[in-house]
Parts: C-alpha cells; structure tokens; sequence
C-alpha cells in the first residue's frame, strides 16, 4: 500500500480493463514522473470525454454531436443498414472501405451469463429506423448483422433475423470463413465447416 | 512417440527443474505430496489441451504469474521442440521448433498422451459426467480441431442455463424472454447434434478396440459399449436427424424445462453404458457392468477402456501417445497387475508414479526419478 493519493490512483487505474494490479503501478508511477502538463492533459481528455462525447441519437455510435458523422454524411447510402455490437466495430469495416452504407450500433450482444438480454439492446431502436415514415428519407432494403461469428454474437443475428423478417427487410450476416493468405490445414474443424456451408460458385 | 527431456517453470509446485526421460517404463518415486502427479500432468499439458486435473489456474505455482513447460518430443524419425506458456486468464501460447503455432491444441498432433489415475479407475462405477468427460476427451484427442465445437457446446449450455435462471415465472409476461430462448434451443439443438454424433462415432470406434483388451485380462466374457441417450434415436448417426431429434425432445421439455429453470435434455444428460457378457454364458444378454459387475470387474472394464483409448490413439495418428499412469497399480490385484504390466511393456513410452515401488512387481523400468518436494533427480 501507497500513501493516499498515490494509492486512489493505482486502485482507479486497476478497475480499467486490461490492467491488473501490477500495470496499475507502472502507470501510476510513470504519471508520477511525467510532467505536470502531460498528467494534466490526461485528466482534462478524460473529463471531456464524458463531458463532450454522446451517442448519436440515430445510430448510437460515439459521436460529439447530436448525430453522428455517417449519419450526417448524405453521401452514405442509406438503404442499407449495418448492425454492429460496439462502436470499435464500425472502424473495423470502415477500415475495409467496402462499405457506403449507414450503421447501427446494438451497444452489446445478447448474453443470459452477463444479463444482457435483446430489451437491453439497442433492437427497438432499429426496428424504429425500419419503418417507414413521413420524413423524406428513402426506406432502408437492407440490414446487414455484423455481430461476432461467436456463441452470443451468433444468438444476437439469429434473434434479429427472426424479428426482422416480417417487416420484408433483406437481412444478410457476414460470411464466416477461411482467413485470407491463411493455410486451410490450419483451419479448425468449425471454421472450416461453416466456410464449407457458406462456400460460393465459381461457375458463371 | 516419446518425450526425451522436460523442462518445467513454476508449475504447480516446481519452481525451475528439468529431468531426461527414457523409453520404456519410467517409475516416478517419492512419498506422498512431494509433486508426483504433478510431473505426469506436466507431460499431460505437453499436448496443449489442459490438464486432466482441473482448469489452468491451478497449474500455475502459487505467486507466479505463468508457467512454463519446455520438452523434447521424439516421434518416429522426427525430434520436435515443444514450447508451452500457460497464462490463465490471459491465453496459452505454444511454440513448435521455435514457431509459434496458431493455437496451442496444435501441440496435440505432435505430443499426445493418455492420463489414467485413480479417478479413471472408477471410470465405470462414477458419475456418467466421468464417462462423457472420458468420451468427449477421446472426441478431441482423435481430431483436436473438435476441441473448438466442445468448448462452443459448453458454452451455449451455460448460456441457455443462465437464461432459464433468469426467466420471469409468469407465462406470457415475457415474449422477448421466449423469443430469445427459441434462439438458444436453435444454437443447442445445432451443436448439440454435432457434438452427438461425434461422441458416437468414436464410441463405435473405441468399442473393439476396449473389448480386445477386456477378453485379454477377463480370459473370455465381452465388453459392449452403449450410448445412452433420452432423445437420440439409438442407432441414428446422422446430424441432421440428431437436431430435429433434439428439438422435438426440447418442445415436449418445454414446460418442466421452465419449472426447473435447468436444460433437461440434450447431450449434457446422455451416458456411456458398459455392459458385460458373462465368460459363463457367452450366448447369454449383455447386462450393464454398472449395476452387476463385481468392483474388481468394473476396475477391469475401466482398465480395458482407457487401454483401448491408448490403441484408438495409437492406430489413428500412427504413434503411440506416452502412457501415463497415476498410483494405477497400487489399486489392482495380482492377476490385474500382471495384465497392466504386461500391456505397459508394449508401450513406446509410459511414465508411471507409485509411493511403494518395491511393490509394483514390473521388469524392465528405464529409469527412475525421485520427486521429493518438487525437486527432481536421478535415482537408479
């Protein structure tokens, strides 16, 4: 144990994800050393963040305005719709710049373990951007689940996939499959067999 | 194959130590609680599927953040460098000649090994938990890329478990609750299936292999294995028939399913039966060795099995996985011992434990090792 202030900062530092009680140390003691204006600077970001930074009121991604920029870009095509689980996830398939379409971040995925369930989810709030409405916005023909190819990201899909399909949406998962510049032998058995299951034509 | 030389890094309670290891029988002495069991579980780990023991943590010595394991494998003309780091919590890493490989379940291809302790000695009088955990076991040994579809079982069981906990007692006050439980018994009723018709492809194949060694020994009689099941049709290997099997058993399910709060059918409940025709009357019924066999007889029937696992192993990879044996003989009686003895000769390798060595009565051990509070030396 450290005194006071030295010891509140280790035990802030040790709740963050990823660091346990031996990284909290280096880190404290490192902000220790630094100089005042770079702690400083640290303690002002992580104020602002939770000041400034919200959830697009449209799609729930992180933004600092009221929507957030895909959903302001009038560029994106919006008829189509990708449900992703966290915002880290849009930067991923941003990365990819395959895609011009708008987001919706489900803010989670459903999992009884951690008592998420699909009403804790960010799901009305998708079925609401389905529906038609008066605004002059063209109707969406598309969502695309972008949850992850695991157990609860795979329960995620298939719950939406049920509750979407009455509203006459095209609904599309992510293909699961091989690792590109990857060896198949190295492929396990269940990835392997959902790329088998999913495999494409090559005959015209 | 066999494991030459062992290198081990706070595991469990060996701080830095390493010995050689022979080909043929290698006798671990040592008294009680000096880290025996620890050793062979250390040649266990080498194959990067975890201890028969429990989970990682407990391998990991007290006050070390890791442990770490290094060996020399020798497999037909092959010598492989077998690295493995075992960090709970945090993911193993292994390396093979240097190279890391993707996923340390790849070790399994080149360090293989069957555990037998005194809690595979009641494999056959146990819990069927044992029994499933022992076929499940095999399941991957045999193709260790399964070891994915066991670990997604396992958690889309707790999943669904977790969500029948949690389920509102009143009927219809709760549509998403049902809603959402329909997407697990999809997911259950898939891997369930999968998982299923696994366990009994092996089974068949584990079958003639654990009734030869269970003639060898009983001098006449046969050993059966069945899968015992609920809901599967028996006889019926097909996935696709397994699933729709499975959901039909979970909608009848449905009603004590939510009054139990508990996933009530499926492969978590399915056993392993052994059944035992009498060397007296060959023609006579087979008749479940749980319920009938005496206790040296259904010790007999646990030997056979995991010997048997030993020969699967053996003939479906080409090589021989090390045979480890856990204060096994100590438990039998002569005419078993001379058996076991007489089995373990044959095998490329076997590293064996036992607090009274003078008692093992078994010719031909290559080495001797004693353990004595976690520190090993040679001891011819």
């Amino acid at each position: 144990m450290f005194a006071g202030p030295l010891q509140d900062l280790i035990d802030e530092l040790s709740k963050l994800p990823g660091i346990g009680p031996k990284s909290a140390q280096r880190v404290a003691f490192h902000l220790l050393k630094a100089p005042a204006d770079d702690a400083a600077a640290l303690a002002r970001a992580i104020v602002e963040v939770k000041d400034k930074v919200r959830l697009c009121r449209t799609c729930f991604n992180v933004s600092d305005q009221e929507l957030c920029e895909y959903c302001r870009d009038p560029r994106r095509d919006a008829t189509v719709i990708c449900a992703v689980q966290e915002p880290p996830d849009i930067v991923a398939i941003e990365r990819t710049r395959e895609y011009r379409g708008l987001y919706h971040v489900l803010q989670g995925a459903i999992s009884p373990i951690e008592g998420v369930g699909p009403d804790d989810l960010r799901i009305s709030e998708l079925l609401s951007r389905l529906r038609p409405t008066a605004e002059d916005r063209p109707p969406v023909e598309e969502v695309i689940v972008a949850t992850s190819p695991n157990v609860e990201g795979d329960a995620t899909a298939l719950y939406l996939a049920r509750l979407l399909q009455p509203l006459g949406v095209k609904i599309t998962r992510l293909a699961s499959g091989l690792p590109v510049g990857g060896d198949l032998e190295y492929a396990d058995e269940v990835t392997l067999g959902r790329a088998l299951v999913g495999r494409r034509s090559l005959s015209a | 194959m066999r494991v030459a030389t062992l290198a081990l890094e706070d595991f469990r309670n060996f701080v830095r130590q390493q010995t050689g290891l022979g080909a043929g029988i290698n006798l671990i002495v040592g008294r009680n609680a000096q880290g025996k069991t620890n050793l062979l579980e250390a040649v266990h780990c080498l194959s990067g599927l975890g201890s028969p023991r429990g989970p990682d943590h407990m391998l990991v010595r007290s006050g070390a953040e890791r442990a770490v394991l290094h060996a020399d494998v020798v497999r037909g003309p092959r010598h492989v460098r077998v690295d493995l780091e075992i960090r709970p919590g945090r993911g193993n890493r292994a390396l093979l000649n240097g190279n890391p490989v993707p996923s340390p379940r790849a070790l399994a291809e080149v360090c293989s090994s069957v555990f037998f302790g005194p809690d595979e000695l009641s494999l056959v009088k146990g819990s069927p938990e044992g029994r499933r955990r022992f076929l499940d076991d095999l399941v991957v040994g045999l193709r260790p890329a399964r070891e994915t579809l066991r670990r997604e079982w396992e958690r889309i069981l707790r999943q669904r478990n977790a969500l029948l906990r949690s389920m509102p007692r009143e009927r219809g006050a709760a549509a998403t609750a049902t809603a959402t439980l329909e997407v697990w018994d999809e997911a259950l009723c898939r891997v369930g299936a999968e998982l299923t018709a696994a366990r009994l492809e092996v089974l068949a194949e584990l079958a003639p292999y654990a009734a030869k060694r269970y003639e060898a020994v009983a001098g006449g009689g046969r050993l059966e294995l069945a899968y015992a099941s609920t809901w599967a049709p028996a006889g019926e290997g097909n996935v696709a028939a397994l699933q729709s099997a499975l959901q039909s058993a979970l909608q009848e399910a449905r009603e004590r399913e939510l009054e139990r709060r508990v996933s009530l059918v499926g492969p978590q409940r399915d056993d392993v039966v052994v059944m035992l025709v009498s060397a007296g009357d060959p023609a006579g019924e087979a008749r479940d060795a749980r319920a009938y066999a005496s206790q040296g007889d259904q010790r007999t029937c646990a030997l056979a099995l995991k010997l048997g696992e030993h020969d699967l192993l053996s003939d479906a990879t080409g090589e021989q996985p090390v045979l480890l044996l856990d204060d096994v003989f100590s438990e039998l009686d002569p005419a078993r011992r001379r058996w076991l003895g007489g089995a373990v000769a044959a095998v490329d390798q076997t590293v064996l434990t036992s607090a009274e060595p003078d008692a093992l009565d078994i010719g031909g051990v290559a080495r001797v090792i004693e353990v004595r509070a976690g520190e090993l030396r040679d001891a011819q």
